[in-house]
């Protein structure tokens, strides 16, 4: 039978909300078993962030898209009891994740060094806003904060406007889990031939910084700051989003050399205006782009965004519709790719979600199941991981150890 | 700073390997300000072929790039590209020369032919080299310089000597890269022509040159005797029937000796010590020694190959015989007769370090040959050219760079 | 020397510009070896790209290129020459990992698709990245950073506020190059996963990575949000009292999403009376008269400089920052503190602070020990000391064009 790549390997769960969940979310679609620690007190916050304020579902579709196949128990952190509890979890499992505000693990005595001592080979993962060493340690993590420090808003907005928050609170806690996630596998794959653990310390802010590496070399080679480029592209023209017919319909296009546009201006039917001197050659065209977009969308605004990108893919130039959230869904390539599953949810039965973006051709593709309930594996836990009898169980469910 | 023979001439080399950036070499090297036009990314061909220093191949340190391309400004231009194409416009405007050696179709197709070059610079001399000329039947043939020498007709009397039983061997090219040379040298020459017509009629023109005629040339003897006389040369020995102009084996290496002329032949043979066999009628005066030289040569050799190529040489020469050692590039870049003649160049490149290469065939008193400067890196003087010349921003040349059009 | 992470992994990179050779960065980074493929002449791409010193172009100081391709090998090699194709084949042959980016078409044109090079090499992962995947109706439509943006769903809900009218306005793509890092980012996940499912197998496999999915994964919970609740976000934003606000030298980003931080911000403010009305009494107030909440709040902040304004946050732990532009970020103390940036020397393009690790390794620590390759710089330790080929051997390769 055919397995997962990271079947066997379990995982202690503090992380809660987007970042940190988001790691351990693919970790659990490749196959570890991921225990999460929540607690009545404390459960994760996502489960009940609903967007609809109204809705009567249990779960909400923030925390099932982060938390599929994951199991998770209750352990009231505040009592000694519990943190013993979680000491003999550890002791059999592989990876502890933690994304809190702030030096927690350690107050609770379950820092890395702390760690160490009860399973030698522990690899510890924290991801934190601006990393476990330094004057913010403390300071809890969010997405807009980081990407404003960062810089990540100052080279998002409109040519001649401001800096603007970015789409999906939340860029700067994917890609910050993304890269923590591969650096969780690359501390695995050492220890794999070591049999050494290690800690890894993940700052969203660092992330972001990795991403403007174009704009920081500028700084650093030339001392230039970049400004805010919409749409547009320092090497490209036409670079750009045009409004095409409909209610709020849009489609990107790009091109990038000469046979492009010859391409492109034969498509659109060689109107006068693009033997104009100020289009016929790249250098022009980028010094008359704001022109060059308005001719262009005298264009667009006559076809269906998914029309020019047919049109212009047959042609040979760059081009793609804007989609809205609906449309993501509807995109017949992603249809045809299966981009979307069927996930399973208490109230509703199955809830279509993307899955991980990417493919592997050999084996199952991955853990989806259905995200768990609060407490729902405890007797998976501390029965059969931990080995409790039925009465220690209810008894420590009394004092309120496990809650 | 004197001027150079050539000063003021300003010349855009638009050609890569051999033919025609030997052409253009030769202009700058003597004071033309040449601007080599190369494609962004490999650049001219001869970057890749070497030889390399330590067999390392590496675009800035080709022997043959560096010494086909001193004196020269470099830049990088993609001139299929649109803006690449204005550009390229924009420094035919400015030139007094273009040297070329494009497939004419290619040239045709681009736009840039003499015909409507000329409607941008009517000074302009365009000096177009290529394998078969502009017109005729093979104007698209492919070629090479193995192609041009055995279509010129050389290959077939090469060589003139030395090879028993030729007809079972197959004509031979020269050295590698002769006809392409060859064909440069002559670029050279007809476009200083055309600059002198240009200065009484104010007009430029294109200069057609064909490799294979460059070579042909190299036979008009050939050619009058067969059109004149009705003789063809065929592969037999000599460049003229019975020329008697041969290579020895020595003890230690080889000469190239002529003996048979009636000044030569006494004191060589008493140099030989006299033998027997050279008293012999055969050999009495120049017509019979040449009707019967192929006895004459391989008695010749069987005494100097017990003597070593220095006695020899060393002796003729004091007779006053025609006679040198059969060289290698080791013996001609250590040649004392060259070194007093300062002839070889030695340059500092800023990639290959410190490289010796041939300098010039001929001296001038007044305005002597010289290098200002070693081959350009790729793209060196994008910024000297585009920016302080055309008027294009650096922040352009960014863009340009990107867009793959330098 | 100490071992790194992913030491022993042998990777050969046939990819350009930038989301093959960010996958590629991230597993030489912690140690893997790669061997990077760039096609003779121009090289990558990127090396054209820029930023380069005092903006004059050079192959050898771009900074795209130098970021990109710290710790890796570089050779030129003309795959589509007979001679190239087998060098490459031998190098598949010796590899783990084969990571590229090139258009699906040409690589079946090539004969170097999965299937082909899986017979050469069973145990070979092939990580794919591609801007729509291997399979699909746009399988083989052009792209680039732009488009993936557009086609993923982001940019039409970016950016999440701040912009009066933006039904006038079109959706926008953000900072430039991050479709490419987010997809390569994905790649290396994903070829970790394949490799551990390796370890299980002996055998390797196909990982198939589409930028588009790449980026639209980002928005998991805005998809699952429309899925299980009905509710698609548009181009107004979502994410309540998440914003940016002017002050009289700048802007903050601040977070207020809260009632303990609302009150804490209420009461740094100096307790003004509106602030008392029923239109912000709670979360669900608040979210609804955003508009309204955020002018009067900047009636506040617009008589404050963005340091006193961070400070009073801060003070009481409420999430704010300056908006900063990369040179901000660039010279802040709390990322020269991490240690953040690292002094990189490469031979051609001199020394330049580049962005250093996105996360902390504490046994087997990030590090560049190589900077980016000079164009073929090891060609010989490939070609000869790997492959046997003689110097002569090059020499004739280079005339005929294969490398």
């Amino acid at each position: 039978m055919q397995q997962l790549p990271l079947e066997g390997i379990r995982i202690v769960d503090f992380t809660a909300v987007w970042a940190g969940p988001h790691v351990t979310q693919w970790m659990a679609v490749m196959g570890a078993e991921v225990i999460k620690i929540e607690s009545n007190l404390r459960p994760d916050m996502t489960r009940s962030f609903f967007s609809n304020v109204n809705t009567n579902l249990t779960m909400s579709a923030e925390y099932s898209g982060l938390n599929c196949g994951k199991k998770a128990c209750t352990l009231n952190m505040t009592l000694p009891k519990a943190r013993e509890l979680v000491k003999e979890l550890i002791k059999v499992s592989d990876i502890v994740t933690e994304n809190f505000g702030g030096s927690v693990m350690d107050r609770w005595e379950l820092g890395y060094s702390d760690l160490k001592k009860i399973k030698p080979d522990i690899i510890m993962y924290s991801g934190s806003g601006f990393g476990r060493t330094g004057p913010y340690k403390e300071f809890p993590a969010y997405a807009g904060i980081v990407e404003a420090f960062g810089g990540l808003c100052s080279l998002n907005g409109y040519p001649g406007g401001e800096p603007l928050p970015m789409a999906t609170f939340g860029y700067a806690d994917i890609t910050s889990a993304e890269h923590g996630a591969f650096a969780i596998l690359a501390a695995l794959h050492h220890r794999s031939k070591t049999g050494e653990g290690q800690y890894v310390d993940l700052s969203m802010t660092e992330v972001v910084s990795c991403l403007l590496y174009e704009q920081i070399m500028d700084y650093t080679m030339n001392d230039r700051v970049q400004g805010l480029q919409g749409n547009w592209n320092s090497t490209m023209a036409p670079h750009s989003c045009y409004r095409c017919q409909g209610d709020d319909e849009w489609v990107a296009i790009a091109v990038s050399n000469d046979e492009e546009w010859k391409a492109f201006c034969y498509t659109i039917g060689n109107p006068e205006w693009t033997m104009d001197e100020r289009f016929r050659d790249g250098l022009n065209r980028l010094k008359n782009q704001e022109e060059l977009d308005r001719l262009i969308e005298e264009w667009t605004k006559n076809h269906t965004h998914y029309e020019v990108m047919e049109v212009l893919q047959k042609a040979g130039v760059m081009a793609g519709p804007t989609l809205k959230v609906a449309e993501v869904v509807q995109d017949r390539h992603l249809g045809e790719r299966g981009f979307f599953i069927d996930v399973g949810h208490p109230d509703v039965g199955t809830v279509r979600f993307p899955r991980l973006p990417w493919r592997l051709s050999e084996g199952p593709q991955g853990n989806y199941e259905q995200p768990p309930r609060l407490g729902e594996h405890n007797d998976y836990v501390f029965a059969e991981l931990l080995h409790l009898s039925k009465e220690e169980m209810a008894r420590l469910q009394e004092e309120q150890v496990i809650f | 700073m004197s001027t150079q023979a050539l000063s003021g001439l300003k010349v855009v080399e638009w050609s890569e390997f051999v033919s025609g950036p030997y052409c253009g070499k030769l202009l700058a090297d003597l004071g033309a300000e040449v601007i080599k036009v190369e494609k962004p990314g490999s650049g001219d061909k001869s970057r890749s072929y070497g030889p390399f220093p330590q067999k390392i191949p590496h675009p800035e340190k080709s022997g043959l790039f560096l010494y086909l391309n001193t004196n020269k400004l470099g830049v990088t231009l993609n001139v299929k590209s649109t803006t690449g194409a204005e550009i390229f416009k924009g420094l035919i405007k400015q030139a007094d020369i273009l040297i070329e050696n494009k497939p004419p179709r290619e040239v045709e197709e681009l736009g840039f032919d003499y015909q409507s070059l000329k409607n941008l610079n009517p000074g302009l001399v365009m000096t177009s080299i290529t394998p078969f000329g502009q017109a005729g039947p093979y104007r698209d043939y492919k070629s090479c310089d193995l192609i041009s020498f055995h279509m010129s007709g050389m290959a077939f009397i090469n060589p003139s000597d030395g090879v028993d039983d030729i007809e079972n061997k197959a004509p031979l090219r020269g050295a590698t890269l002769q006809a392409d040379l060859v064909a440069g040298l002559n670029g050279a020459i007809a476009t200083m022509s055309a600059i002198f017509a240009r200065q009484i009629t104010g007009l430029g023109q294109q200069v057609d040159l064909s490799e294979q005629e460059a070579l042909a040339s190299f036979m008009r003897r050939e050619l009058g005797v067969v059109t004149v006389e009705g003789i063809g040369w065929t592969r037999l020995k000599g460049t003229q029937p019975g020329m008697a102009s041969d290579i020895y084996q020595c003890s230690d290496g080889r000469i190239y000796l002529i003996c048979f002329h009636d000044r030569t032949w006494e004191p060589w043979i008493e140099f030989m010590g006299n033998p027997d066999w050279a008293t012999s009628e055969l050999f009495a005066d120049m017509a019979s020694r040449r009707e019967n030289w192929d006895a004459a040569k391989a008695m010749i050799e069987e005494w100097t190959k017990e003597h070593s190529v220095d006695e020899i040489v060393r002796t003729a020469e004091a007779m006053r015989i025609p006679c040198k050692p059969v060289n290698t590039a080791k013996e001609i870049v250590e040649s004392e007769l060259l070194e007093a003649r300062d002839y070889f160049a030695n340059v500092d490149h800023k990639q290959a370090g410190k490289v010796k290469f041939p300098g010039a065939p001929y001296k001038l008193s007044e305005t002597p040959w010289r290098v200002e400067h070693p081959a350009p890196l790729l793209g060196e003087h994008n910024e000297k050219v585009y920016c302080d010349r055309l008027g294009y921003t650096k922040q352009d040349l960014v863009r340009m760079r990107a867009g793959e059009v330098i | 020397m100490t071992m790194q992470a992913l030491s022993g992994l042998k990777v050969v990179e046939w990819c350009e510009f930038i989301s093959g050779p960010y996958c590629g960065k991230l597993l030489a980074d912690l140690g893997a070896e790669v061997i990077k493929i760039e096609r003779p002449g121009l090289g990558d791409k990127a090396r054209s790209h820029g930023p380069f010193p005092q903006d004059i172009p050079h192959p050898e100081k771009s900074g795209t290129f130098l970021y990109l391709n710290t710790n890796k090998l570089g050779v030129t090699l003309n795959v589509r020459s007979t001679t190239g194709a087998e060098i490459f084949k031998q190098l598949v042959k010796q590899a783990d990992i084969l990571v590229e980016n090139n258009p699906p078409r040409e690589v079946e044109e090539l004969g170097f698709n999965y299937e082909s090079l899986k017979k050469l090499n069973p145990r070979l992962v092939m990580t794919s990245i591609t801007p729509f995947g291997q399979t699909g109706p746009y399988r083989d439509y052009k792209s680039c950073d732009l488009i993936s943006f557009h086609v993923s769903g982001m940019a039409y809900i970016n950016p999440s506020c701040g912009v009066d009218d933006i039904e006038q306005k079109p959706p926008l793509r953000g900072s430039e190059n991050q479709s490419g890092l987010v997809a390569g980012l994905s790649g290396a996940i994903a070829t970790m996963s394949a490799i551990f499912a390796s370890h299980a197998t002996g055998l390797g496999q196909h990982v198939d990575i589409s930028e588009q999915e790449a980026l639209a994964n980002v928005m998991r919970i805005t998809l699952g949000t429309y899925a299980l609740e009905d509710v698609a976000w548009t181009r107004y934003r979502p994410v309540p009292l998440s914003e940016i606000y002017h002050c009289n030298d700048g802007l903050v980003y601040m977070v207020l999403d809260q009632d303990k931080t609302w009150l804490s911000w209420v009461e740094a403010m100096g307790n003004p009376e509106w602030a008392m009305s029923e239109l912000f009494q709670d979360q669900v107030s608040r979210r609804e008269n955003r508009d309204a909440g955020k002018m009067l709040i900047e009636e506040w902040t617009k008589e404050h400089t963005v340091d006193e304004v961070v400070r009073a946050a801060e003070a009481r732990r409420i999430p704010c920052k300056a908006v900063n532009t990369v040179k901000e970020s660039f010279s802040s103390e709390l990322l020269a503190d991490r240690g953040y940036f690292v002094e990189v020397d490469h031979t051609a393009a001199g020394k330049f602070q580049y962005p250093g690790a996105p996360c902390k390794l504490s046994l087997t620590p990030w590090r560049v020990e190589r900077p980016a390759p000079l164009l073929g710089q090891h060609n010989e330790d490939v070609f000869c000391g790997r492959l046997g080929y003689t110097r002569q051997d090059l020499v004739t390769m280079r005339a005929q064009g294969a490398i």
